[in-house]
This record gives C-alpha cells, sequence and structure tokens, in this order.
C-alpha cells in the first residue's frame, strides 16, 4: 500500500480514514466497470448497489429494516435534511435543544434557524467530556420539538449517553437526531435497542468508505419534509416529490461507487470484529496518552477518552505551528485548530484550538510511539524556550 | 528571492487566510536577518533545520523551515491587498544573499501607513 511507501504517518482518521483497505479501493474500480444500471437489471453484468447497500448498513447498525436508510453525500447532507426538513412541516416556531459538543454541520443550520427566527436555541453544556442526559431532560420545555446531539465528540472523543436520552424523549412529542459520525465504526452499535427518530453517518471516517457518501437511518419520516426535490427514476409521470422512502430524500443519481465503497469498508470492518478492533483503538489511545502525560510541556484535554481521539496543546506554541511541525519536519498528519467545533473549544481552550490525533486500524503501535515522541520533542524545545 | 507558485489557500479560524508559497531558492538564515528587521521572528532552533515564524504586525506571518524552498504565510484578511504585494517586495529585495533595505524601507513605510489608515482609521 502507498502507506508503506512514503513513511506518512496519518493520525487524522477522525476527518478521514487512511489509508482505505485494498477491499475498498477494488470495490470502487469494479462499481465503476459495471454498466449503469439505469432501474432495470441487466442479468449477471450489474450489481443492485442500493439494495445491498441499505441491508448492509441496517444490518451493521443493528437495525431491523433497511428501507430505513437513506444515503446522502454525507452527515452534513444528511443532518441538512433532517433539520431543515423537520423545521419545513412545523409552521409555528418551536424550540430546539443541542449541545456544545456539537460540530458545525448540526451548529450551523440551527444558527441559521435561529437567525430566521424558526427556532428558539439551548445549547447544552459538558463536563468532564460528557453531556448529562439530565440536563438535556430539564432544558424540555412545552415548546420543544426537536433534539439534536453527537453520539461522539470529534475532539474530545468521548460517547454519549444517547440511550438515556432517547428513553426520556420516546414517548414526547419530541424529535431525536442522533449524528453518529464519530462513533459508527468505533463502537459496536445496536440501534434496534435505542429510541431515536433518526441516526445518522458517514461513510468516510471509521466505516472505511470514499468521501461523498453517508446517511441516515429514519424510523418516522413523516415530521420530516423533504427539502429538495428531483429525479428519482420513480413515478416519474408526477411533478409531485414521491413520499415514500427512500425517494422521499434521495434525489439525483446515486453515488454507486461510494455506496459500494461503503459495503466493502463495513465488510472489512466485519472481517476484524469489533472487539478486536476497539481493543487495537484503546491500546493506542492508551499509549498516546501515557507518552504524552509524561511530558509536562504538554495539556492534554481528554485523558480519557473512549474513542481513538486524542486533543491536546503544547502551551507557548499556536497549535497549528505544533501541526505545521510534525508535517514538515516528520511526515506526521494531524488536526489543528477548531475541528469544525467553535462552542466546544469555548469552553476547552477559549477558542484557541488544538492539535488532534485519531489513529485507526492501520495505525502500527510503533508509528504511534514516534508520533508520541516527535510531540514530546516539540513540547521540550517550546517547554525549553519559555 | 521569487515565488514560484502558491498552494494550499484557505480561511483559518482566527479570520486570516492562509497559502503556501514555493520559492526558488531555499530560506537561509541570512534572509531571515533581513527580515526580522520588518518584524517579530522566533525560532525553534533544535528541531530537526529549524523552525520559524516571522510576524509583521497587523499583516501577515511567516511560518517555515530552514533550508526549505516553501514557506505558508497566513494573511490579515482586511489588508491583505496591501500586504500581499509587501511579501513579494520583500522577497525581491533579497537578490542573490544581498538585501536592499533602502527600497524595502521605503516600501514598508508606505505599506504601514495605508494599513494603518484602513484598520485604524488614521495615519499616526
Amino acid at each position: 500500500m502507498l502507506k508503506q511507501e512514503n513513511s506518512l504517518i496519518y493520525l487524522n482518521n477522525a476527518a478521514t480514514s487512511w489509508p482505505k483497505p485494498p477491499g475498498v479501493i477494488q470495490a470502487v474500480q469494479e462499481s465503476l466497470e459495471l454498466p449503469f444500471g439505469g432501474g432495470r437489471g441487466t442479468g449477471k453484468t450489474q450489481r443492485d448497489y442500493l439494495t445491498e447497500g441499505r441491508e448492509t448498513v441496517a444490518q451493521f447498525f443493528g437495525e431491523e429494516s433497511p428501507d430505513t436508510i437513506v444515503f446522502s453525500s454525507n452527515a452534513t447532507d444528511a443532518l441538512n435534511t433532517l433539520i431543515h426538513g423537520f423545521t419545513a412541516s412545523s409552521p409555528e416556531k418551536f424550540h430546539v435543544i443541542t449541545t456544545t459538543l456539537e460540530h458545525n454541520s448540526v451548529l450551523r443550520p440551527l444558527h441559521h434557524l435561529e437567525k430566521k427566527g424558526r427556532i428558539e436555541l439551548d445549547h447544552i453544556s459538558f463536563s468532564n467530556a460528557k453531556v448529562n442526559p439530565e440536563a438535556i431532560i430539564e432544558a424540555v420545555t412545552d415548546k420543544t420539538r426537536l433534539v439534536v446531539m453527537n453520539h461522539g465528540s470529534n475532539v474530545l472523543g468521548s460517547v454519549q449517553d444517547i440511550r438515556a436520552v432517547g428513553e426520556y424523549l420516546h414517548d414526547k412529542d419530541i424529535f431525536f437526531i442522533v449524528d453518529g459520525s464519530q462513533t459508527a465504526g468505533h463502537i459496536p452499535l445496536d440501534l434496534s435497542a435505542i429510541e431515536f427518530d433518526a441516526f445518522v453517518f458517514t461513510g468516510h471516517k471509521a466505516l472505511f468508505g470514499m468521501p461523498g457518501i453517508g446517511g441516515f437511518c429514519i424510523r418516522n419520516p413523516d415530521p420530516v419534509l423533504p427539502v429538495r426535490m428531483g429525479g428519482t427514476g420513480t413515478d416519474s409521470g408526477s411533478l409531485d416529490q414521491p413520499g415514500d422512502l427512500p425517494e422521499r430524500y434521495e434525489i439525483g443519481t446515486h453515488n454507486y461507487p461510494g455506496i459500494a465503497s461503503l459495503i466493502a469498508g463495513i465488510t472489512f470492518l466485519q472481517s476484524i470484529g469489533m472487539d478486536a478492533l476497539q481493543r487495537r483503538a484503546d491500546r493506542q489511545t492508551e499509549l498516546f496518552i501515557k507518552e504524552l502525560s509524561s511530558e509536562p510541556g504538554i495539556t492534554i484535554y481528554n485523558p480519557d477518552p473512549e474513542l481513538p481521539i486524542i486533543a491536546f496543546n503544547i502551551p507557548g506554541l499556536d497549535n497549528d505551528d505544533v501541526g505545521y511541525i510534525l508535517a514538515r519536519k516528520d511526515n506526521i498528519v494531524v488536526r489543528t485548530g477548531l475541528h469544525c467545533a467553535p462552542l466546544l473549544h469555548k469552553e476547552i481552550d477559549d477558542g484557541a484550538g488544538c492539535v488532534r490525533i485519531s489513529p485507526s486500524w492501520f495505525t502500527t503501535d510503533e508509528e504511534c510511539r514516534i508520533a508520541a515522541d516527535a510531540i514530546k520533542e516539540i513540547a521540550h524545545h517550546a517547554y525549553s524556550q519559555i | 528571492m521569487r515565488i514560484l507558485r502558491s498552494n494550499r489557500h484557505k480561511y483559518c479560524a482566527d479570520g486570516s487566510f492562509m497559502k503556501e508559497f514555493i520559492l526558488d531558492t531555499e530560506v537561509t538564515p541570512e534572509f531571515l536577518d533581513f527580515i526580522k528587521h520588518y518584524g517579530s521572528l522566533e525560532m525553534l532552533p533544535g528541531l530537526g533545520e529549524g523552525f520559524y515564524k516571522f510576524e509583521k504586525s497587523d499583516c501577515f506571518s511567516i511560518k517555515g523551515f530552514l533550508n526549505e524552498s516553501s514557506f505558508e504565510v497566513r494573511f490579515k484578511k482586511e489588508v491583505m491587498d496591501f500586504t500581499s504585494d509587501f511579501l513579494y517586495s520583500m522577497l525581491y529585495c533579497y537578490r542573490d544573499g544581498k538585501p536592499d533595505f533602502n527600497t524595502l524601507n521605503r516600501r514598508n513605510e508606505a505599506l504601514m501607513e495605508r494599513v494603518r489608515t484602513r484598520l485604524h482609521g488614521n495615519k499616526s
């Protein structure tokens, strides 16, 4: 693989995973070699990627019906479809609860709706990287119609108790959207055991698919109107958007290579097993935490993450400088800045941003040690300058 | 010194605009000695070939490694139309290892007056 050839150490998997499993690359190539179906089978020369994709995703997430799976371009696209679609079905202004852990894929659509006067918005804060479900429950008013929160933080690597929130909201008239971008592929998911209305995922992170494919699982689409209309290849005589799933939300030509990559990525995860994946992720996360904690010039913001994400700063050095030095001197790719989570950073580092490390299954323990040593060396030099 | 091309443009979290520049020659300690007359220079010399960061207040910052023929520049967005020209001048005024302080000093004075006017609304 390319990785061995250029000795790059890639620790930005919470953004987009790399490298991809060989089976994913092969699946994308095969999908492009096959003739486009156009709504009718062509015998043995064609694969039904859509059906296969929905079945694979549903089975992997423990969701009973593949018909609830809708494909989108990515998690941001899915969240916009859900948030704006839900708002479109509500003529009156309503109250929305979200958290300060969220990514801009949630914060920006909600902020836009708040500015337009369509919603009242409350951001629930966190403590020790966790949002207390009780705090969300206490924020519910008789005007609350929507709760949007992530399952896993993309900066602090914490997993939120969506089960508790879902159980409380279950018998209320409140739509519950969960952003699973950071947990899908990292931890075993059994959606059948969780009460929610929509669960969002993206393909290009821990599911090892290619960029440009994501989606959501939606159990009750009635409160979410379609906000984009167009060709579906079905009921083409009608000028109205079809109301059934998935055509209600899936418009235009599908991203077949993307769906093929998602199927292959999930198949790869299943071949390894989630237990083995988690064991390696935990071991490497602990290695980083232990190594970086031993250097006095490093501030770690999440000493006990549940996902393979470590967030830190080196006091006296801009986080972007640390990323630059690692990239140019050591050929190590990390992510710096706000990670599209501005409210979270206001709480942990006064909005300055930090450095984020995120290994994947393809990261070796040796690469983790090399990266930790490189970070410690930078911190040591910065510390000696103070 | 000349810029051959620029890569990787993006807006940063602090509102600045970042560009990576590919140069026709390597950045030397002598070049850094030259540009530090026009701003502040920080170095972490123990790191490899030496990480440096040059800051021209209200205008732009440069970061890079000594002996590399590229660096990264963050422009303050509000005055980028003036300051990007000055960056080119700063490199142009360092030719074949010979600094041209006279030319760059004149351009620096003119630049800072325009920057002050734009950012602070007066010339003082």
